[in-house]
């Protein structure tokens, strides 16, 4: 294949002989254009979300399975994921509209279609894949640093009311596919692999499909923050926070384990407000459950080095009120 | 009528006029044709008659390896087009009839065509609209009295499917292998899909025909919708019948089998939800449609069991063979087996067909 990683290690090198020593953390405009952005269509790809944070899955299914049920016999044996939408994919700086939809929040009442009240972020990293493999033919794991081609950060956009409503027994669908948010720049495997350090334990042992010794988990500082539209109301929803990133592959799937367990570092509002019973507190006396109109959702990520560091930019959008009918 | 002749059995009318994308052996450029009887005309040759108020500034989607530039232009040209290609086919006219030598470069025989994908796919959404397979699952998976979920009958159900292993007809299939608890059927996607949905039980391989009918073929088949009861929402509501008889039918040729079995007999018109409805629920949040996405209806099953559009329904989770003649009987598909799915809408001594939708099982690669 063209594109397998030889290729990518020779255009390093050669790209850094030509740009000026690396500064610490530059603060860069980005001008890119982002209506061209997220119109222009290159080519037609998939995009797959996980759901493997340990944390995240737990909360959410104490929060709508209740203790015992959290987790699903499935969720310690494989990477579970869906198929997500590919062309609501948009880059940073991309306003997202709240959407309307189909939803029943009293249960004892027929379903009822209308903006979407329970408006949620969820703090995501992602790969894009390099390289291609032939339909029929899987991946094995000794070589799936060849398809992995670099990361960014994302914000998977739900509304909870609609996914509710809709998820069972497909998966969710309209509560996620109004829009995705991902930062502009693909930071390349080989500049995090520095940050690389070894792997949690998985218990029970996966199957040995998806086996690796090799460390694959990236320790990237995460940060989100929300500025609504009332002055003084820009806060860091969550504190530094140490992630974990530890990918195992079978056609190059990718697991994320959120330490330490304590609520300054979930990664949605549905998990910081716990399903809307407690306020979070955003500065100026304000507080949210979900996302308001106006509110401006950033969030960055670095690798500290000694004297440097490897980020991403931002992955940033604001939301724009729902369309009238 | 055509000055191309087309027995009444054929699925390439002249009132049928699918478009599809091809080529041969002598050149294999893909490009654009339109089926009718055993023939294709090859639009990429006759794109300079397309001389109407939309088409004649766009017809170099003609010249384009896929479908997609001609969806993006929308309804008004595809209707021009289909007239523009109704009249250059009719025995009434001879631009095409009468020129021998355009003739002899504008047809190519079905039978040297190899057919591709029509449409680089975007996105890929699979429905789940049938309220007989839904229920017929539901029964299967949590009894009578939890078959269909609350929200079937709200919202017209449906997930992401993956668009990278999308084939057209007669490539085939690689059975797959993946993680599963042994005691359970459908083991793939019964052990991954709680709660996110199906994902590697369906996504190591799809298979549509490759002719496109398009919808104004099909519009003289349109029957009244089925009642829906709950009333769905406003936003989801349409007066005009967009339920389409189609005769479907799917068919079993086993490894040792010289001819083919039909192992179910059904038709579009037992969809609960109509395409317009599909559609306008997708868009309903702000989600944004690309010209070539591919939405699929969901397993077609009607009320009778010889109209299940599955073998998990034919056999009933595997409870019940099902016989495929010469003592031979199935459950689920072993290696070997092809299966072919065909369909037709039958007018008056004449068919509106969509060719074959067929993919043989390879035996799964070992370890």
């Amino acid at each position: 294949s063209p594109w397998a990683t030889p290729e990518w290690k020779y255009v390093q090198p050669l790209s850094r002989g030509l740009v000026p020593e690396p500064e610490p953390c530059i603060e860069t405009r980005l001008s890119i254009s982002n209506r061209n952005l997220s119109t222009s269509h290159t080519s037609s790809g998939d995009y797959t979300d996980f759901y493997s944070s340990k944390d995240h899955a737990t909360n959410v299914g104490i929060m709508f399975r209740g203790k015992e049920n959290a987790l699903m016999p499935n969720w310690l044996r494989l990477p579970v994921g869906y198929h997500g939408r590919a062309s609501s994919l948009v880059v940073s700086g991309t306003p997202i509209r709240r959407p309307c939809g189909q939803m029943r929040p009293d249960q004892t009442k027929p379903p009822i279609f209308g903006p979407s009240k329970q408006l949620d972020l969820e703090l995501e990293m992602a790969f894009f894949v390099g390289g291609k493999s032939q339909l029929g033919e899987p991946i094995p794991i000794n070589k799936a640093h060849e398809h992995i081609f670099g990361m960014v950060l994302m914000n998977d956009w739900s509304a909870r009311d609609i996914q509710a409503w809709e998820y069972v027994p497909l998966g969710p669908f309209l509560g996620k596919n109004f829009g995705t948010t991902i930062s502009p720049w693909v930071v390349p495997m080989e500049a995090l692999l520095p940050f690389a350090e070894s792997n949690p334990l998985q218990d029970p042992q996966p199957l040995p499909y998806l086996q690796h010794e090799d460390g694959y988990t990236f320790n990237i500082n995460l940060f989100v923050s929300l500025k609504g539209t009332h002055p003084n109301t820009h806060k860091k929803l969550a504190n530094i926070w140490y992630i974990s990133l530890h990918i195992i592959m079978t056609l190059a799937k990718r697991k994320f384990t959120l330490f330490p367990q304590n609520p300054g570092s979930f990664g949605s509002m549905l998990e910081l407000s716990w399903r809307g019973s407690k306020s979070i507190d955003i500065g100026g006396g304000k507080t949210r459950t979900f996302l308001k109109d106006g509110d401006e959702i950033t969030i960055t990520g670095y690798c500290e080095g000694d004297g440097y560091r490897v980020g991403f930019g931002l992955c940033k959008g604001i939301i724009l009120p729902a369309l009238n009918d």
